[in-house]
């Protein structure tokens, strides 16, 4: 029986089409997943069914809910079916939830406005729903506070929030995307059985197809505002129609194309080596002083590290492993406090006095396109100024060696005179890998570059480091809490956890024969695409 | 970018306007401002004097407009020093962090308890009443809100990656301050400003109402306030008009600080 | 024992704060002008006497040592002597302070029901008519000075209506209210705009939080999201904000009290400037300094509690 039945809605933000003639329909304890990129109008299609969008936004088109037309709802009527017979769960629990407010009475404030249930009625009913969604030792956590849980919990949480009146259906959006691989596998599998248990309906969006192919029957898939492609996920994955669908396919990490097994030339020497390298931030306070604590938080802790001529070594962890933070002390942006760094066999002090030379050798390229590079400054401008401060070219050839940077990384000319802003993602990576360039470095290092950007964009990203690693020789580090971005990319991995190096090996070893229990948990969190779980 | 709000474009046209009347003020008035009269004390508003006359039968209109040019040398001078002083300090402390920053806000701490208005009429209390002094006071003690500002904006960007970028290419600190984060902090520093000079205006006439600013004689208006403030329920303009002035004067910079505020929210 | 740790670690937090403002008001005072004994006993001083004060206040020391004595005399509660009314400090300070901490309060309490009452809506209108006219409003009450205000108010309701007295503080509580009713209203419309902006600007960026759209998305409907969430979280920063507003007020009284003859700190202040009167100056910044610090104090406790991200 169908429950929801969405005919030609479009939304609009002045001038600006956020979504455009989308129809579905959804049946009683099925699921459907809306995949799309970024501004696809995947976020907003769901937000217009519970006429959730700011007061700018337009709305034309027809939501029938179990014989109501949404759109025409009063809003009393409205609150009548938001949160009792539609529950919403959303990406970043963290934000969702208020500070000010425990777990408890955040989670039981449906059944109190629905169901009109107080006192120990509504605290036993929490504890239970705490207890349903697998957070253990319910009755502490109801009276914690929200930063006192960790993101799963606080998803989790929010989902007890959201099921506590036993809606027909979830919308979720994007409930996993903040999350670490292992607790998003764990919240998937917790929506799949609640699912099971209940016959709930649900609407499942994400960008990532992996996750949805986990959860859902069915399929949509958005790009700028329009569904491009429906059907069941299963004939999606194998048998794309649309061009689009495919190039989406074909940009996850499951198919992109494998990278060769290959032997570094014997005697390819170290250019990068890292012994006992330890940080530890924040000082030692004074009661840790008298307590014989050493303070602050160890953030690295004993990292050993090499890296040969010519080598891609892949570090992967998830929040929290002290990847970043190893990045970081190779290039002296954390004082290390104890290690030592060797630079082809030459000790180095990253920040200290010799550094420009060091520098000059190692770069590194970060994580938020649009964040990493200066506001005011053109693209030109940007890349010209390592140039121009280290003098590397005379002051006459900078703007052909720009020209050339430009070139290398595939950035059209005219984008020039542009500034970051005018720029999509992908075109603002690009120009920070060409300004790392300009300072002619035998080491790039990558932290996290991909992970701000949508797939198609990160496939592009991840093809243009290959192509310069194997024509500059480059040897580099691919920092990435993406096992499958890793596998693709990288002759060797390492993997770390609180502060630690759990494993390290040959790729193919560490993915086929992992020796950690820890690392085994990672890969089998993985969201593949269906028939690809063992890939090639 | 967007169009610039109305209310900006008032706020900048108000203060231009004034502007234009500090300068051309030997044109604009109809009398001397500090000339004595006798014969015309405490004349109404009128054909001859059109703000009406003073206790020694100066000229109102006359004063109200010379007056533009102390309230405008206050406002604009007196936010300088505060501003270069407390701009490289909370850049710096921001910056650097650590005790570089612990320092600059241990004396941040305290200062801020002292209530802006008591401390600056103490140190003129010690220094002797003038503007110049009222500007030393300014620069003792008003820095304090531009260093709170700009370590905050500091702070952020130093962690920003484009900083960090910056960094690992191997720029100097000063280098990176000057180019990298002095101009991304600018903005909320310049909309403080703006409320900052409404602020100075108001105090440095209050320093000239309870008679440590300027010496009597000058035509500034809070001494023409002080002045009339004897005569208050028998010739109310006295003090009425310079008070006006300044009401509007104020709101020309108030609007820009505003209007720049929503506009830069707008923006980002 | 948690609110206990937590007031016992912000009083030790305060204590180089504290020294930091005895500091600044010793080298306001060594770097007056003039002999300060001089100014203290006057010309017709014995030097027998000189002597005596000289050694009492450790004149013939170090600077160093002085400012020891100076913190020493502080803790023993002498503030020094006033040159005018040849009585110790603190009895001047005794006899004022009550005035300025009675106009304060009164202040604050006819400034809140309007603050309150204009953010809310202010903020649920943004961008509409009533929020423009109100910006507009604050935009007015930043340029006002506050002691032409003052004046005007005195001419208006005190001579031309007669509805209230035009100077001093009276002798009973009521009398006290109907006194400083003009003056608390002058210094309350130089601070409810920039009360109100803060709260504004506070309530539309929580208006803006993500748990806002999941309070709608549970059916609770916008009035009950408001209070329940987004009116308690907007109330954090405008409590911390209050020690700041209370260093104002102090500042604001300053001139008030000058213009309505109000014998409070501010008045006594500006008096003892005018006639060089220096451990008056001395004491009575000090005391305002110290009047901020513990209002800090307590709204720092207040937010702790309210906000249970804040441990000791």
């Amino acid at each position: 029986m169908t429950l929801l039945s969405v005919r030609d809605l479009t939304v609009t933000f002045g001038p600006v089409i956020a979504a455009s003639g989308v129809s579905f329909d959804l049946a009683q304890g099925e699921a459907l997943g809306i995949v799309g990129e970024s501004g696809s109008g995947k976020s907003v299609t769901c937000r217009a069914l519970l006429r959730l969008l700011p007061a700018s936004a337009r709305v034309t088109g027809s939501v029938a809910f179990d014989g109501q037309e949404v759109t025409a709802l009063r809003e009393d009527a409205l609150d009548a079916l938001r949160g009792r017979r539609i529950g919403m769960i959303f990406q970043s629990p963290a934000s969702h939830l208020d500070p000010l407010m425990r777990i408890g009475d955040q989670v039981g404030q449906t059944l109190r406005r629905h169901r009109g249930l107080s006192g120990k009625a509504l605290a036993e009913e929490v504890v239970r729903l705490l207890d349903q969604v697998r957070i253990p030792d319910p009755r502490r956590w109801a009276d914690a506070w929200p930063h006192e849980l960790s993101g799963g919990m606080k998803q989790r949480a929010m989902i007890a929030g959201a099921l506590a009146c036993e809606p027909d259906v979830l919308i979720a959006d994007e409930p996993t995307t903040a999350l670490d691989a292992t607790v998003q596998k764990g919240v998937l599998d917790l929506l799949n059985s609640l699912r099971a248990d209940r016959g709930l309906a649900m609407i499942f969006v994400s960008h990532d197809l992996g996750a949805v192919a986990r959860v859902c029957d069915r399929l949509l898939v958005m790009r700028n505002g329009e569904v491009v492609e429906e059907g069941t996920v299963n004939r999606i994955v194998t048998a794309p129609v649309h061009d689009y669908t495919r190039r989406l396919l074909a940009s996850h990490p499951d198919r992109l194309p494998p990278r060769p097994p290959r032997a570094l030339p014997a005697g390819a020497p170290e250019v990068l080596a890292a012994t006992g390298l330890s940080v530890r931030f924040g000082r030692r306070s004074l009661s840790d002083w008298l307590s014989g604590r050493t303070g602050g938080f160890v953030a690295l802790d004993g990292a050993d590290l090499t890296l040969r001529k010519g080598e891609v070594l892949g570090i992967v962890g998830e929040s929290g492993s002290g990847k970043s933070t190893l990045a970081r002390a190779l290039v002296g942006l954390n004082r290390a406090q104890a290690g030592t760094i060797r630079h082809l066999g030459q000790p180095v002090q990253p920040a200290g006095r010799n550094r420009v030379t060091y520098l000059r050798q190692v770069q590194m390229i970060y994580q938020h396109p649009y964040e990493a590079l200066s506001p005011r400054l053109t693209v030109e401008q940007s890349i010209a100024e390592p140039l121009r401060r280290h003098r590397l070219v005379s002051s006459g050839r900078i703007g052909a060696r720009v020209t050339e940077l430009m070139a290398e990384v595939d950035l059209s000319p005219d984008l020039g005179t542009r500034l970051p802003w005018e720029l999509s993602g992908g075109q603002c990576q690009r120009v920070a890998i060409a300004r790392a360039l300009a300072l002619e470095p035998a080491v790039l290092i990558a932290d996290e570059v991909t992970s701000a950007l949508d797939v198609t964009l990160q496939a592009q990203v991840l093809d243009l480091l290959s192509r310069l690693q194997a024509e500059r020789g480059l040897s580099m580090i691919f920092i990435s809490h993406d096992l499958g971005v890793i596998r693709r990319l990288c002759d060797r991995v390492m993997v770390m956890r609180a502060g630690q190096i759990v494993e390290t090996g040959q790729v193919a070893q560490v993915f086929d024969t992992p020796r950690q229990g820890y690392t085994r948990e990672l890969i089998a969190a993985i969201p593949h695409l269906p028939g690809a779980e063992a890939p090639a | 970018m967007r169009r610039a709000p109305a209310l900006l474009v008032a706020g900048i046209a108000i203060v231009a306007a004034w502007g234009l009347v500090a300068l051309a003020a030997p044109f604009l008035a109809t009398h001397d401002p500090i000339a004595i009269n006798f014969e015309a004390l405490l004349q109404p508003p009128g054909d001859a004097n059109y703000f009406g006359t003073d206790n020694t039968g100066r000229d109102v209109f006359s004063r109200v407009v010379y007056g533009t040019r102390y309230a405008l040398y206050i406002g604009l001078l007196g936010v300088l020093a505060p501003m270069a002083i407390g701009m490289t300090i909370g850049l710096v402390a921001g910056y650097f962090g650590g005790w570089v920053d612990a320092l600059a806000m241990r004396l941040v701490d305290v200062a801020v308890p002292f209530p802006f208005f008591v401390l600056v009429l103490a140190i003129v209390a010690v220094l002797g009443p003038g503007i110049e002094n009222y500007f030393i006071a300014l620069a003792l003690v008003g820095w304090i809100g531009y260093a709170r500002l700009a370590r905050a904006e500091a702070l952020v960007l130093r962690q920003s990656e484009f900083v960090l970028a910056a960094r690992t290419m191997g720029f100097s600190h000063p280098y990176i301050l000057a180019r990298h984060v002095l101009p991304n902090a600018l903005s909320p520093v310049v909309v403080y400003m703006m409320t900052d000079i409404t602020l100075v205006i108001l105090f440095g006439a209050a320093l000239g109402f309870l008679g440590m600013g300027a010496p009597p004689p000058t035509p500034e208006w809070g001494i023409m306030i002080a002045e009339g403030s004897f005569y208050i329920s028998t010739a109310w303009w006295i003090a009425f008009f310079p008070g006006l002035a300044m009401v509007m004067i104020g709101v020309g910079f108030a609007l820009i600080g505003d209007g720049l505020a929503r506009w830069l929210r707008l923006r980002a | 024992m948690p609110l206990l740790r937590l007031i016992l670690a912000r009083l030790v937090q305060a204590l180089p704060v504290l020294l930091g403002v005895s500091l600044v008001t010793f080298v306001l005072m060594a770097a007056s002008p003039g002999d300060p004994v001089r100014l203290l006993v006057g010309d017709r001083a014995t030097p027998e006497i000189i002597a005596v004060i000289r050694e009492r206040y450790g004149l013939d020391e170090p600077i160093l040592t002085r400012y020891l004595v100076y913190l020493k005399n502080l803790l023993q509660g002498d503030m020094g002597a006033s040159l005018r009314y040849r009585v110790p400090v603190t009895e001047l300070i005794a006899s004022h302070y009550p005035v300025t901490l009675f106009l304060v309060l009164y202040t604050i309490v006819l400034s809140l029901p309007p603050v309150v009452a204009l953010a809310v809506v202010s903020a649920r209108n943004q961008g509409g008519l009533a929020d423009q006219a109100i910006r507009l409003l604050g935009v007015l009450g930043l340029a006002v000075p506050v002691f032409w205000l003052a004046l005007l108010l005195s001419r208006f309701f005190g001579v031309t209506l007669k509805w209230f007295p035009v100077s001093g503080f009276g002798d009973t509580p009521l009398e006290h209210l109907h006194h400083l009713f003009l003056p608390a209203l002058s210094t309350a419309i130089w601070v409810v705009p920039i009360l109100v902006r803060n709260l504004r600007a506070a309530l539309l960026d929580e208006m803006g939080r993500d748990y806002v759209t999941t309070g709608l998305s549970k059916g609770l409907g916008r009035r009950a999201v408001f209070r329940a969430h987004v009116f308690p979280n907007s109330l954090l920063p405008t409590v911390n904000l209050f020690g700041i507003i209370v260093a104002y007020l102090l500042g604001g009284s300053v001139i008030v009290e000058s213009v309505y003859a109000v014998p409070g700190m501010g008045k006594l202040m500006v008096e003892s400037i005018l006639a060089r009167d220096y451990y008056v100056v001395q004491g009575a910044t000090l005391v305002f300094a110290l009047t901020t610090i513990l209002v800090m104090l307590a709204t720092d406790l207040i937010a702790a509690r309210l906000d249970p991200r804040v441990s000791a």
